[in-house]
């Protein structure tokens, strides 16, 4: 068992980051940290990578296997599926924010400048659930 | 979510292409003091140039994730634009925003 021990170790550490990201994704620091869970992917591909060099048998492999996919699949969805690109966008800091009314939760328009000198508004644009 | 926000007296508006049942159901499951505005055919948010193209998981156009503080003038105080969808302004921030605009 101890012969395995780094193998052991190296699919704790994948799976322990991803544990411990989802568990914590409430805690802004590490929602917006998603580069951690990299850093531990690959630290353990290196932990499984090292054990198979010295020792090419089957948990070690296994291991490697295992942190190096989900290395590709973290490194793929953190730095394409995720990335938001630039867009022109009509705010600037120090200028107004164009006027608009939408409908509420209710159906009743809303409109921006009702809010104002009565006030202060906090915009959040969010993605939707569709 | 900007709980931090508390009783500050801030409006807080989410927008997003939801149907307004969605977002009423958020709203009421989340007891959150955010009016939910339904943007269907993202015209505001195109407007605002916040639309991210196919970014949805659909394919289908969705806004890019922003939070704006406007002061009581309307004007733009503090803009986070988000370049990845795991990240968001953290709350405290928006709350430091809005402590900082004058009474």
């Amino acid at each position: 068992m101890i012969r395995y021990g780094p193998a052991l170790l190296s699919v704790l550490v994948s799976l322990g980051a991803i544990a411990g990201y989802l568990a914590f994704l409430r805690v802004p620091t590490v929602r917006n940290h998603p580069e951690l869970y990299l850093v531990a992917f690959a630290l353990a591909t290196v932990i499984a990578a090292a054990a198979s060099w010295r020792a090419a048998r089957w948990p070690n492999l296994v291991a490697l296997a295992v942190s190096a996919v989900l290395l590709v699949l973290g490194g793929y969805f953190n730095f394409v599926l995720a990335r938001v690109p630039a867009t022109a966008t009509a705010l600037k800091v120090g200028e107004p924010a164009p006027d608009f009314t939408l409908p509420d939760a209710t159906g009743a328009p809303v409109s921006l400048a009702s809010f104002r000198d009565r006030t202060p508004v906090v915009l959040v644009f969010y993605r939707g659930y569709w | 979510m900007l709980t931090e926000l508390g009783d500050s007296g801030v409006q807080i508006l989410a927008i997003s292409p939801d149907p307004n049942e969605r977002s009423q159901e958020l709203a009421v499951r989340l007891r959150a003091r955010y009016r939910f505005l339904a943007d269907r055919d993202l015209g505001v948010t195109r407007r605002y140039g916040l639309v991210h193209v196919d970014g949805g998981h659909k394919g289908q156009d969705v806004p890019r994730p922003t939070t704006v503080v406007l002061d009581r003038r309307g004007i733009v105080r503090w803009l986070s634009l988000a370049d990845s969808i795991q990240v968001r302004p953290d709350p405290e921030a928006v709350a430091h925003a809005v402590r900082e605009l004058a009474p």
